[in-house]
């Protein structure tokens, strides 16, 4: 009696193991996994499906199976499928993301391929260059974007003011419109994407050229200077933002209420601007004494070494359609940046994003952010030191000299 | 044959119980034991999750890592201050509102479900509407300046460490305060009425009798609600996640934002692992004290 049923419970149970777990199926047509994160609001998965269809005409053996996740989804569900290889086949993702996947040992180098090079000349070089890693690059650029001065026209005209011209009208714009309701800048946080393009356009940096140290750099005398004014002009009310603040109203809310009147931001701000009905007009970042040099963002695709070799080719016929021409300006009708060089200069393209030229202009100057593996680490020390100085909470130096002990700690010079 | 001592445990071992326990030994150790020590297993190691990657074994020092880092020391401080402001503030008032409830004979089910109300709601979404309260031109400013004028600036309820998690305590004790009072109520309607009788012929009043009838009577559920709340209370997460994010600069992190952070910002398995094993052995060990406490007390009685 004991032992008979303890025999049928271990056969149930085999049972049930045997079904699920060896279930095989061989098919000719191959599915290829895609994540991204392209905006279903902008009508740009509906743009997506379509450019899925017509690859899959033209490729009979091969369907695209998309999942869209927003960014931050799309990078926790990688971490997480990176030690159980539970990984897409091809991804979208933003450009930082190279770094990091690549120091999980997840990216596939596509500069293996025997045409990436013919491929990787079709697009711009400088957003491409956020792939390269040693001497491979792990991705190919997918669409690219940079800040660029975005202010409210009505705020400005009711001040009487004009656009500025240099970095330090900027401040002094924002000074004197900030007043009852009216917050003169914002700024939601305080990493490199954020101060970056302050303390390049004044002739500092981050990182030393090599990318071994900070010391020196991220705690220079022109860092300081630019922290510093950033924490007066905090200080004074006229920055704000809510990693500063957590009471502060987060950027998009206080656009459309029209409490704050200028950002520096991508293209997404246009599109929300022009959503919340706000008269608005935008300038690439105006120059202080180094220039004017923004921080260049965008996406890239991306593919896995967990995939196996059918796939991995599958995906990468993909990935090239996506960079071609047709996909690139398809893309950029509902507000994706093309990379494609001949997308570029595509009539239909600039037609469907009125602020392309302005966009253009500040990508022939603007900076990537450093492409090694703990950038990501790097750039969390700096959003909280910095956010110590503006905030006051530490003197500027201090939390600066702070930063660079830490980030050389982390970067091991 | 099955057999039962006087404690309730099963006197000889018997094959059969076996096949009751299996399926849910099963789960209980592919979900619970094994993701336990496995992690316990990690917080000694710099685990590294890529694909194919060697961890290095690091011996203590995770642990070192968590002791020496002041954002750590900071999130587990504004925890504690979390834990001892919202447990008993909750407990006090949801008995509070028990006992005025079990003494009430009509609408009772009316204030029932209004006191339960803000405990079935989404935290996500009443931590958005205090946040859309508190924020710097939120709804308590506009009253406090524009509407009743008793200040002329706003006041940055989120903006700081303490005032940002009084807040946060608020919100905990607010959306707790429903589930205490219907624990604490059934507790009180078990309570003997002969009891109360009896205290009327002594000539007790209504203080005495809650002192010495009704808190003996349901101190078995205090210390329930004690220890299920202290623990819910060490897991805080959402309330500052949506307030403050663990803004500005890491001075309002709890725990379990600051393990998020470390897990899925920084990639520090390691880390995270060796913090939520310091704050299991410190929940262990407070709710080990909590029993002993509340057992001697009993003993004296």
């Amino acid at each position: 009696m004991k032992t008979k049923s303890f025999i049928i419970i271990l056969l149930v149970l085999l049972g049930i193991a045997s079904l699920t777990g060896c279930t095989t199926k061989t098919t000719e047509v191959i599915t290829i996994e895609f994540w991204h994160n392209y905006s279903a609001g902008d009508g740009q998965v509906e743009v997506l499906e379509n450019l899925i269809a017509e690859f899959e005409d033209a490729n009979p053996n091969v369907k695209v199976h998309q999942v869209f996740m927003d960014w931050s989804a799309l990078k926790n569900s990688v971490v997480l499928g990176a030690s159980t290889s539970v990984l897409p086949d091809v991804l979208r993702g933003d450009i930082a993301f190279v770094p990091q996947f690549q120091s999980l040992n997840i990216l596939l180098p596509l500069s293996d391929y025997e045409d990436y090079d013919a491929q990787a000349a079709k697009v711009l070089g400088q957003p491409n260059s956020s792939n390269l890693m040693g001497s491979d690059y792990y991705g190919i650029a997918a669409n690219t974007n940079t800040k660029i001065l975005f202010y409210n026209s009505t705020l400005l005209a009711a001040a009487g003011l004009n656009a500025p011209t240099t970095l330090d009208e900027v401040w002094s714009t924002a000074t004197t419109l900030t007043k009852d309701s009216v917050i003169g800048y914002v700024e939601p946080w305080t990493g490199i994407w954020n101060v970056g393009p302050y303390i390049w356009s004044e002739g500092g940096d981050v990182l030393s050229p090599d990318n071994t140290t900070a010391q020196g750099y991220i705690n220079s005398s022109i860092v300081v200077d630019v922290i510093q004014n950033l924490a007066d002009l905090y200080a004074a009310g006229v920055v704000a933002g809510p990693s500063m603040d957590p009471g502060a109203v987060g950027d998009t809310d206080g656009w459309s209420a029209g409490t704050y009147a200028m950002e520096l931001d991508g293209p997404w701000r246009g599109a929300s601007n022009t959503a919340a009905g706000i008269e608005f007009d935008a300038i690439p970042l105006p120059k202080g004494s180094a220039g004017s040099i923004s921080v260049l963002g965008g996406e890239n695709f991306m593919q896995f070494s967990a995939s196996d070799e059918e796939h991995q080719k599958a995906a990468w016929e993909f990935v090239k359609f996506m960079t071609d021409t047709h996909a690139q300006v398809e893309m950029a009708k509902v507000g994706q940046m093309p990379v494609n060089l001949e997308a570029l200069t595509n009539d239909e393209a600039i037609a469907a994003m009125p602020l392309l030229p302005v966009f253009a202009e500040a990508l022939k100057t603007a900076k990537p952010r450093p492409v090694i593996p703990e950038w990501s680490e790097v750039e969390n020390i700096i959003a909280t030191k910095v956010a110590e100085a503006i905030t006051g909470a530490k003197p500027v130096q201090t939390a600066l000299d702070e930063a660079a002990t830490e980030i050389d700690a982390l970067l091991g010079s | 044959m099955l057999q039962l001592k006087k404690n309730g445990f099963v006197k000889c071992f018997d094959w059969r119980t076996l096949v009751i326990f299996i399926p849910g030994l099963i789960f209980v150790s592919m979900f619970v034991f094994y993701p336990m020590i496995k992690m316990i297993v990690m917080s000694f190691f710099d685990w590294k999750i890529g694909y194919q990657q060697i961890s290095p074994f690091v011996g203590l020092g995770n642990y070192k890592e968590v002791l020496n880092d002041p954002i750590a020391k900071t999130a587990i401080v504004n925890t504690f201050a979390y834990v001892v402001v919202t447990v008993p503030l909750q407990m006090a008032l949801g008995l509070l509102i028990a006992v005025l409830i079990n003494g009430i004979t009509k609408h009772s089910v009316f204030f029932r479900i209004s006191y339960y109300l803000p405990v079935i709601t989404s935290w996500v979404i009443v931590a958005l509407l205090f946040r859309y309260i508190f924020s710097n031109y939120g709804l308590l400013n506009y009253f406090i300046t524009d509407k009743l004028h008793i200040v002329t600036e706003p006041i940055g309820w989120l903006s700081t460490r303490w005032s940002a998690l009084f807040v946060a305590m608020i919100l905990g004790i607010w959306k707790g305060i429903g589930w205490n009072m219907i624990i604490f109520l059934a507790a009180l309607q078990a309570v003997s009425k002969d009891q109360y009788e009896a205290a009327d012929m002594d000539g007790a009043n209504r203080v005495q009798k809650f002192f010495y009838i009704t808190i003996p009577g349901i101190k078995g559920t205090i210390v329930f609600a004690l220890i299920m709340l202290t623990i819910g209370a060490f897991n805080t997460y959402t309330p500052i996640s949506v307030l403050t994010g663990g803004n500005p600069y890491h001075q309002t992190e709890v725990v379990l934002t600051w393990m998020y952070f470390q897990t899925f910002d920084a990639l520090n398995m390691g880390y995270s692992a060796a913090l939520s094993v310091i704050i299991a052995l410190i929940i262990l060990i407070i709710t080990i004290v909590m029993f002993k406490l509340t057992r001697f007390s009993g003993d004296t009685k």
